[in-house]
C-alpha cells in the first residue's frame, strides 16, 4: 500500500467507519432483536429487557405450528438443493463450454429469476397449475419446482464461475492420454469444480429455506413453509415462539454462510456468482 | 441395410448434438415452468376480465389496464411503488456505499471475510425474520417507543410503522445488501494509481473522493441502484408487513385481486405492470453490467 493511500484512508477513514457502522447496524440489529426475543424470560421483548430464559426454545420444540413449518422447509430445501444442483450444474457446464448464437440468452434466461419479482413468478406458475390441472396446484411436486426455479440461477452463476477459472488444458490432457470424455469430467473437471458447486448447493438450499415469495400463492394448510407460517403469525401479533424459531433459522445462515467461506474465495463473490 | 444407414445416422446425430442433453432437462424446466407460465399470465391480462373461477373468455381487450390506469386506487399504488423503490435506491446508495468501500479496501483476508460473511448472512436470512425484529424495534409497543417513553422523551408511542417510513425502513433493511455486493467489486477495481496521480497534482483527499472515486465508482452506483429498484418494487413481504396493508403497493394489490377477489384477469393485468417495471429496470441493469464485467455479467 503506498504512502498516499494510506494517508487517504486514513483522512477518508472516520466517515467510511460512522457509515459502515450505520449500514451494519441496519443489517444486524434485526436479527439480534429476533435472538433477544426468542430468549426474552417476558411474554414480549420490552424495554427495558426482563430476563434471559430457554422457555419460548422450549415452546418452539413443543409448537406443533412453528416446528413443523421448519422441518417441513429444511425438506423442502433439501430437495429443491439437490435437484437444482443436478440441473443447474449439468446447465452450467453446457453454456460454458459451448458457444452458439443465442447462448448469452440461454444464459439470461436461466439467471432471470433471480430479479424478476417473485410474486409475479409465483402467481404466473399457479395460474398455469391451475389452468392446465395437472395436479400441480397447491401441491407439494409444484411447490418444489417453483423453488428449483429461483434456486437454479444460483447454481448456475456459481458453477459457471469455477468452470471460468479451470483450465480445460487439464482435461484435454486427460483426453489425449487415453481417458473417455466422462472419465476426464468425472476425474479431472469435477474435482476442481467441485468447491464451486458445493457453493451453489448451499446457496440454493438457503434461499429455498428462506424463500417467501414464490411460496406465497402455493402454501396450503399440510404444505406450510416456515416463511409463510411465521408470516400468517406475525400480521397478528409477536410470538416468542416464532422468534425462537427464528433462531434455528439464523444458525442455519450463519453455519451455511461459514460453509460457503471455507469453499469458495468470498472476496470475489459479486451477488449470484464468485470470479 | 437401410436400417443399418439409419442407425448410423442417428448415432452420429446424437453423438453430434449429445452436449445438448446437458442443458436439456434445465431448459425443459424452464419452458414448461418459466416461459409457458409467464406468458399464460400475459394472455390472461389481455383478456376480458371476469370474477370468480379462473376461466379464459377469449375476448382480447385493454379493458384491465385501462383501470389500472383509471382507478385511483390502483395508478396511486403505481405511483407509490416507484416513488418508494426509488426512495430505497437513493439510501440504500448513501448507506451503503461506506460499507462497500470499507469491504473492497479491506486486504486483511479475515476481517475481509469476516465482512462479507455478515453481509451475506443478512441476505440470505429469511425476509420475514428480518421484518419480525423490524416489527419488534418500530411497532407502538416497540423497542424505540418504549425506550422514548422510558426515558419521558415522548408521552405516547409515534408512528413508525403501519405507514411509508415503516415501509421505507423495511425496503432499505432487504435491500442493502444487495447494494454493498454490487458495490463491492467495481470500487476494488479502482486502481489507486489513479487516486495516487490526483493527489500527487495536488487534490485533496476529499477532492480526489468525489472528483475520481465517485465518478469510477459510476457503473456500480447505477447497477447497484437499478438492481434495488427492481427489487424494492417487486417486494410484498416488506408492505404487507411493515406497511400493515395499509401502503397500498402493486404487489399487494396482485395478492388481494388473485386470492381474495377471484378477479384472475385484472390481477394478471397488475403483474404485467410490475413485470414489465421490474424488466425495464433489469435490462438496463444488464446493459449496465456488461460494461462493468467485460461481457462476463
Amino acid at each position: 500500500m503506498s504512502k498516499a493511500k494510506i494517508k487517504e484512508v486514513n483522512e477518508l477513514g472516520t466517515l467510511v467507519k460512522i457509515g459502515s457502522g450505520i449500514a451494519l447496524a441496519i443489517l444486524l440489529i434485526p436479527v439480534f432483536i429476533v435472538v433477544l426475543t426468542g430468549l426474552n424470560s417476558g411474554d414480549h421483548l420490552t424495554f427495558p429487557p426482563e430476563g434471559i430464559s430457554l422457555r419460548w426454545i422450549f415452546a418452539f420444540f413443543k409448537s406443533e405450528e412453528f416446528l413443523s413449518a421448519f422441518l417441513f422447509s429444511f425438506g423442502l430445501a433439501l430437495i429443491t438443493m439437490t435437484l437444482s444442483t443436478i440441473f443447474g450444474t449439468l446447465a452450467a457446464i453446457f453454456i460454458t463450454r459451448f458457444s452458439f448464437p443465442g447462448s448469452q440468452l440461454l444464459r439470461a434466461l436461466f439467471l432471470s429469476p433471480l430479479i424478476l419479482p417473485g410474486i409475479v413468478l409465483g402467481l404466473a406458475l399457479y395460474i398455469f397449475y391451475v389452468s392446465t390441472d395437472i395436479g400441480l396446484a397447491r401441491s407439494y411436486p409444484g411447490m418444489v419446482i417453483a423453488h428449483m426455479l429461483v434456486t437454479m440461477p444460483y447454481v448456475i452463476g456459481t458453477v459457471s464461475a469455477s468452470l471460468f477459472n479451470f483450465d480445460l488444458n487439464l482435461e484435454q490432457a486427460a483426453r489425449s492420454l487415453g481417458a473417455s470424455p466422462l472419465t476426464a469430467f468425472r476425474k479431472v473437471t469435477l474435482p476442481n469444480i467441485s468447491n464451486g458447486v458445493m457453493a451453489g448447493s448451499v446457496f440454493a438450499f438457503i434461499v429455498s429455506f428462506g424463500q417467501f415469495d414464490v411460496s406465497l400463492f402455493m402454501a396450503t394448510p399440510n404444505n406450510t413453509p416456515l416463511p409463510i407460517a411465521l408470516y400468517w403469525s406475525l400480521r397478528y401479533t409477536f410470538e416468542p415462539t416464532a422468534a425462537a424459531a427464528g433462531i434455528f433459522a439464523i444458525a442455519l445462515v450463519v453455519i451455511s454462510m461459514l460453509i460457503t467461506s471455507k469453499l469458495v474465495n468470498l472476496q470475489k463473490f459479486s451477488g449470484v456468482k464468485f470470479d | 441395410m437401410e436400417d443399418i444407414k439409419d442407425k448410423n445416422n442417428f448415432l452420429r446425430i446424437f453423438y453430434t448434438y449429445r452436449p445438448v442433453l446437458l442443458v436439456l432437462p434445465a431448459l425443459i424446466l424452464f419452458i414448461i415452468f418459466f416461459i409457458i407460465p409467464v406468458l399464460s399470465m400475459f394472455v390472461l391480462a389481455f383478456d376480458k376480465p371476469v370474477t370468480g373461477v379462473l376461466d379464459l373468455q377469449g375476448e382480447w381487450t385493454l379493458k384491465s389496464f385501462l383501470r389500472i390506469y383509471n382507478r385511483s386506487l390502483y395508478f396511486n399504488a403505481a405511483v407509490t411503488s416507484v416513488s418508494l423503490a426509488a426512495l430505497a435506491s437513493l439510501i440504500t446508495l448513501i448507506i451503503g456505499y461506506p460499507l462497500a468501500y470499507l469491504i473492497a479496501k479491506t486486504e486483511n483476508v479475515t476481517r475481509n471475510t469476516f465482512l462479507m460473511i455478515l453481509v451475506l448472512c443478512a441476505m440470505q436470512l429469511d425476509m420475514v425474520i428480518r421484518l419480525f425484529g423490524l416489527m419488534v424495534l418500530m411497532g407502538d409497543n416497540g423497542l424505540i417507543n418504549g425506550a422514548l417513553m422510558y426515558f419521558n422523551i415522548i408521552e405516547k408511542p409515534i408512528g413508525l410503522m403501519y405507514n411509508k417510513l415503516g415501509v421505507l425502513v423495511g425496503l432499505v433493511q432487504f435491500s442493502l445488501p444487495f447494494m454493498v455486493l454490487s458495490l463491492i467489486g467495481i470500487i476494488r477495481g479502482i486502481s489507486p494509481a489513479v487516486v495516487e496521480a490526483s493527489r500527487s497534482l495536488g487534490a485533496t483527499p476529499n477532492q480526489a473522493f468525489w472528483k475520481i472515486i465517485i465518478p469510477l465508482s459510476m457503473p456500480g452506483i447505477l447497477a447497484g441502484t437499478l438492481l434495488v429498484f427492481a427489487i424494492s418494487i417487486s417486494s410484498y413481504i416488506v408492505p404487507a408487513l411493515m406497511g400493515g396493508w395499509k401502503v397500498m403497493v402493486m404487489p399487494l394489490h396482485v395478492y388481494q385481486q388473485i386470492a381474495e377477489m377471484g378477479k384472475w384477469q385484472f390481477g394478471s393485468a397488475i403483474a404485467v405492470v410490475l413485470f414489465c417495471t421490474s424488466l425495464l429496470s433489469v435490462i438496463v441493469y444488464q446493459r449496465v453490467a456488461i460494461r462493468i464485467g467485460g461481457g462476463r455479467a
